[in-house]
């Protein structure tokens, strides 16, 4: 990294006209940030690009050190694959990427030196990214960097930290290196520290733009996220893979795929007797595809999910495995135990009642005719033959 | 007329008679049926389902299967959406209900069909054997060519599930069947065999109980009074379920071990029986009328010489 | 006004068309107008019967209460001609005529109601029946019942009518009523054998409503509860038609023979309630009757009709007060269709949220085939003898030429036996 560019004390803004970036490209990296940028991050809040390049302009870049551990790269991997911003964009003009073993230039002796004088430059303001566990068993004797315990240079970068990020599944719980046996006793980074705020982004990958969110609205609003009780980021694990899948509809309709590359694979359909893990893992792959190309994402391309982010889950429970459902939100399209049925109508009850006056009311007139017990006795005389009297003496209306 | 002595006694030990017949026939036909009266076993390969509702997820993937499997169509005119019914109708035979407590938050679900039950009410109601209980298999099935439509098997179902096409001018009764034709062909029926968590299983009436039982022992307390419903309720159903929250909530009513034709028809079963109480009744009741058939025709042919007139019958 | 009903005689002197019958014709071309409605377009447009309530007014009302008014013939036949109360004969044919047409009624509307009932020729294949159903002894008892003994037992008016109006039949209905008269006791016995049997069939129909037919109603006894009503049901319908027509009609009124029904009728309400809470008493039930709800309202207006029907017949038997005869029964006849209505539908809660109410069609239909009846009745008793009257209104119809008769004495069937 060049020298002068290390400690930023211009803002962003400030920064991208110096280095000649033109105020047409800057809006369109906002609109770009706007874009791509989770909801749930201030910056989506915003009406517009211009709104976003006031606050962005305002903010200044924030020092980035990252740190590789137990790790395949493979987070960092993901970075790369990513335009909005691109990585060059991101480091260039949106943070300060001050360490990075994989993108920087320096090795060896340089390296070290590289580090101990950006931890020292951003004392207490700096962001801590890690990627890839830590081994702990003997004294963190299972890797050593320039002959440091990565468990020391862990403890030592991140005591310094202002916030750290743990990114994979790695950093955040142990992951690959953590499944049994564990040998090398492999901890993700917040059973480690634990006075810093950690904030876990799991995934073997990570969607990169999950990192780009928290850093973004660091960057820009100064804070972190709202995170669950892993510390992970709500906007991308407060949901279930299942609960957002683009397949659930073959899930709740029965339609499985029985053996990859039947008939059902072909159409589509759910993997879930493949051992698809998307009921239990919390991510936010269903709706936030990889590459940048709609579908590019294991179930999307016909790989049952493995719970990558899952410490219950992934490298534990057999990929192929299917697993037990819980915890599913109840569609509000589902019928209650009883169902109301049957009315009263306004015509029906008035004919009802015209029905039941009217034959009462004939009666009552009927009745009011016939002779009643004095009358009767008046009468009693009745002729024998021929028809008797009926007019005039009884029976009045 | 004035009564002689011999008359008297004729009437009086014809009626003496006909009246210990009646008695001493109506008491042994009674008897009789009620000895041969005993509540009615499970058929011999009875077949049954067992539904967790602690693991069911409410995907309705069986409520789906079953319209496919019985080629049910969706019903536009109940709901706009598809299949979306808001219970069992003529063309749902299988649904997954949502029991939605107070508290907004320990749902439950619960899947209705037909229970199929050991001693059928809609079996005993209706007139013509239009609803069928197989004495193998126990599956209760209906049949358009005797069904008449008159409905008693909806009053007589304590957990109202015949249901009758109310459009139409050719109405069926809709109502789970088991899949028949799917265990014809030795396969499952279509609700258990896609459920995903498998929260609706099939198996034989005993190895069902066996296993809702194994459930319940494995976890005490996990399950609604540590009971399997359909095990003894109204006589015993082929349907089983196993829940976590009170059975009624769910609207399976608290029965009492006596199916329904077994506690109200008794007596129905018993005076009809062989139709020896009518048969004895009538043997009597011509007995008397004859009697009086015989002073009503004095007292007409007194009239007409009275009146002249022709008398009436 | 006040006379000795001898003989039957028909309403002579007052035309077929009058208002009234007009009216209840157009009513009658209404309802077999919706009839086909209902035919075409199926039982849910035309009725608000729903799944829960699957019995509407036709067959409840309709079928299972008027008949009961219909069982003039089965409980009057009774106390005429197993209890031997001579005077109750002359009162038979009204008796058989309403029963006659309630049934008829009552059974074609049945036939609206059957969802398929084209596949009711089952009835005649007795391998077919199922003998556990209630259902099946009212099917195959009630039309049995309809169509022979009170089919036969109305035939006689129409032998009169032949006799008199086309003497060329005369020797067809000589041997006719000889026959008749051969097996009346057989024909008659069915007549009270058959309805003991279906309206108590229709009783035991709730039995397997189970406990959704609320307590205060669902009984054991319920089959006999509703022979019984039937019983007194059937006498108050009678005396108030005979009473209604005199007064309509202007015809004498034999207050020796309605104050004997009266007694009768009081008799039997007063042991059917005696019984009835008895059976409730006995059972633990009749606790439920002072809840503050519905169905104890329903039960006690049903006791209070029935209580007070007993008062006002044997009040006005003593007093000979044909008014108050005539609601006395009415009063009666309300009480035991209530009874006989309230289990089916009032009293049956099948689950939670279910309702029933009958949609204008399925009243107008209801209204429309009770219209048939009554004027079906209305016809027959102005062309054939079925009205009690003296026998001086008969010489008086003779005068006017409307009935010729023969008058050789000994000619009849009856000297013939």
């Amino acid at each position: 990294m060049p020298n002068d560019l290390r400690v930023e004390k211009l803002t962003i803004a400030e920064h991208l006209e110096k280095s000649g970036v033109s105020r047409r490209s800057f809006i369109q990296l906002c609109t770009a940030l706007m874009v791509t940028a989770p909801v749930g991050l201030t910056l989506t809040s915003k009406a517009n690009a211009f709104d976003v390049a006031k606050a962005v302009g305002k903010a200044r870049r924030p020092s980035v050190i990252w740190l590789h551990f137990q790790d395949c790269t493979g987070c960092s991997e993901t970075l790369l694959r990513t335009s909005r911003p691109d990585i060059a964009d991101l480091i260039l003009n949106v943070i300060s990427l001050d360490y990075h073993e994989t993108l920087m230039a320096a090795s060896g002796y340089q390296a070290e030196a590289a580090l101990k004088q950006a931890v020292e430059e951003n004392f207490g303001k700096f962001v801590l990214v890690v990627e890839g566990s830590i081994p702990t068993k003997d004294n963190g004797q299972y890797m050593l960097l320039a002959g440091k315990p990565a468990l020391q240079v862990l403890r030592e970068v991140g005591s310094k930290a202002a916030a750290i990020v743990a990114m994979g599944s790695c950093a955040s719980w142990g992951g690959v290196p953590a499944a049994d046996p564990n040998p090398t006793g492999a901890q993700g980074v917040d059973s480690i520290i634990t006075e810093k705020p950690v904030v876990n982004i799991p995934g073997c990958p990570t969607n990169p733009y999950n990192l780009l969110a928290v850093v973004l609205e660091y960057a820009t609003m100064g804070r972190l996220p709202a995170l669950d009780q892993y510390n992970r980021p709500k906007f991308a694990f407060d949901r279930l893979v299942h609960d957002h899948c683009p397949r659930r509809a073959h899930f709740d309709a029965g339609r499985f795929v029985k053996e990859f590359g039947d008939e059902g694979h072909r159409q589509g359909w759910c993997l879930y007797k493949m051992g698809c893990k998307g009921p239990v893992t919390h991510a936010a792959c269903s709706t936030r595809h990889f590459n940048e190309v709609p579908d590019v994402w294991p179930i999307g391309i016909g790989a049952p999910c493995v719970g990558c982010t899952e410490k219950a889950t992934a490298f534990r429970v057999p990929i192929f495995q299917t697993v037990d459902i819980h915890a599913v939100t109840p569609p509000e399209a589902l019928p209650l135990i009883n169902t109301p049925v049957g009315t009263i109508g306004t015509a029906a009850a008035a004919m009802a009642g015209i029905i039941a006056g009217g034959i009462g009311g004939a009666a009552l007139m009927a009745s009011k005719r016939l002779p009643t017990g004095k009358e009767t006795e008046k009468a009693e005389s009745g002729s024998q033959d021929g028809r008797p009297d009926l007019t005039g003496k009884s029976g009045g209306n | 007329m004035a009564l002689t002595r011999r008359d008297a006694l004729i009437r009086l030990t014809a009626g003496t008679a006909g009246a210990v017949a009646t008695g001493a026939a109506s008491t042994a036909v009674l008897s009789h049926s009620a000895q041969a009266e005993e509540r009615p076993a499970p058929p011999i390969n009875a077949v049954a389902m067992l539904y967790d509702n602690t693991k069911c997820v409410g995907c309705q993937t069986c409520v789906a299967a079953c319209a496919d499997a019985n080629k049910l169509g969706p019903n536009r005119k109940v709901d706009a959406l598809y299949r979306t019914n808001r219970d069992l109708n003529w063309t749902t035979k299988n649904i997954i209900k949502l029991y939605k407590p107070a508290d907004g938050k320990s749902y439950s679900y619960v899947k209705q069909q037909c229970m199929h039950c050991i001693d059928p009410a809609c079996v005993a109601g209706c007139m013509f054997k239009g609803l069928r209980k197989d004495v193998k298999t126990g599956v209760v099935t209906w049949n358009a060519k005797v069904c008449v439509g008159c409905r008693y098997c909806e009053i007589a179902c304590p957990y109202h599930i015949p249901k009758f096409q109310w459009e139409g001018f050719n109405p069926n009764i809709v109502k789970c069947e088991f899949c028949k034709e799917r265990l014809a062909q030795g396969l499952q029926p279509a609700c258990t065999s896609v459920c995903p968590t498998h929260a609706v299983i099939f198996g034989s009436r005993e190895e069902m109980l066996a296993e809702a039982k194994r459930r319940i022992q494995e976890s005490p307390g996990k399950y609604y009074q540590d009971r399997v419903y359909g095990e003894r309720e109204g006589g015993g159903t082929q349907v089983l379920y196993l829940s976590k929250v009170p059975f009624a909530n769910l609207g399976l009513p608290e029965l009492p071990d006596e199916s329904v034709p077994e506690k109200y028809l008794k007596w129905q079963k018993r005076v009809y029986s062989y139709l020896a109480v009518p048969a004895v009744l009538y043997a009597s009741v011509v007995g008397v009328i004859r009697n009086t058939w015989k002073q009503h025709q004095e007292e007409m042919a007194e009239e007409e010489k009275q009146t002249g007139l022709r008398p009436q019958l | 006004m006040i006379d000795t009903w001898e003989r039957d005689v028909p309403v002579y002197d007052v035309p077929i068309w009058t208002r009234p019958f007009a009216v209840l014709c157009g009513l009658s071309v209404v309802a077999l107008g919706l009839v086909t409605y209902r035919e075409l377009a199926g039982l849910g447009p035309a009725s608000g019967m729903n799944d829960a309530y699957a019995w509407g007014i036709w067959k409840t009302f309709n079928t299972m209460v008027l008949t009961g008014l219909g069982s003039g013939a089965f409980s009057i036949g009774i106390a005429a001609w197993l209890f031997k109360r001579s005077r109750l004969h002359v009162v038979m044919r009204t008796a058989l005529l309403t029963s006659f047409l309630a049934y008829f009624s009552g059974l074609m509307l049945l036939g609206v109601d059957v969802g398929r009932p084209w596949n009711f020729y089952w009835v005649f294949t007795p391998w077919r029946w199922n003998l556990h159903s209630p259902l099946l002894e009212v099917a195959v008892c009630m039309p049995a019942y309809a169509m022979i003994p009170l089919l036969l037992e109305n035939v006689p008016p129409v032998l009169d009518w032949v006799h008199a109006h086309r003497p060329q039949y005369r020797p067809v209905v000589e041997t006719a009523e000889r026959i008749m008269v051969r097996f009346y006791p057989f024909i008659v016995g069915l007549a009270y054998l058959l309805p003991a049997m279906h309206q108590s069939s229709l009783g035991a129909l709730m039995l397997l409503g189970g406990d959704r037919v609320h307590p205060l109603w669902q009984t054991p006894w319920l089959p006999l509860l509703y022979v019984w009503a039937a019983g007194f049901m059937g006498f108050s319908c009678v005396a108030g038609t005979i009473l209604f027509c005199s007064l309509a009609w202007k015809r004498p009124i034999d207050l020796d023979v309605l104050t004997e029904m009266n007694r009768i009728t009081a008799g039997l309400i007063g042991s059917w309630l005696a019984f009835r809470v008895a059976d409730l008493l006995f059972s633990g039930k009749l606790g439920l009757a002072f809840a503050f709800n519905i169905f104890a309202g329903l039960f006690w207006v049903e006791v209070i009709f029935l209580g007070v029907a007993i008062l006002m017949l044997l009040d006005s038997a003593k007093k000979r007060d044909a008014r108050l005869m005539f609601h006395g029964h009415l009063v009666a006849a309300v009480g035991g269709m209530l009874y006989r209505f309230d289990p089916t539908t009032l009293a049956f809660q099948p689950r939670a949220g279910a309702f029933y109410f009958p949609t204008p069609v399925e009243l107008l239909i209801s209204v429309g085939f009770v219209s048939i009846a009554i004027a079906a009745f209305m016809y027959v008793v102005k062309v054939l003898p079925i009205l009690p009257a003296p026998t001086g209104l008969w010489y008086r119809m003779e005068k006017e030429h409307k009935w010729t008769q023969d008058r050789e004495v000994g000619a009849s069937f009856v000297a013939a036996d």
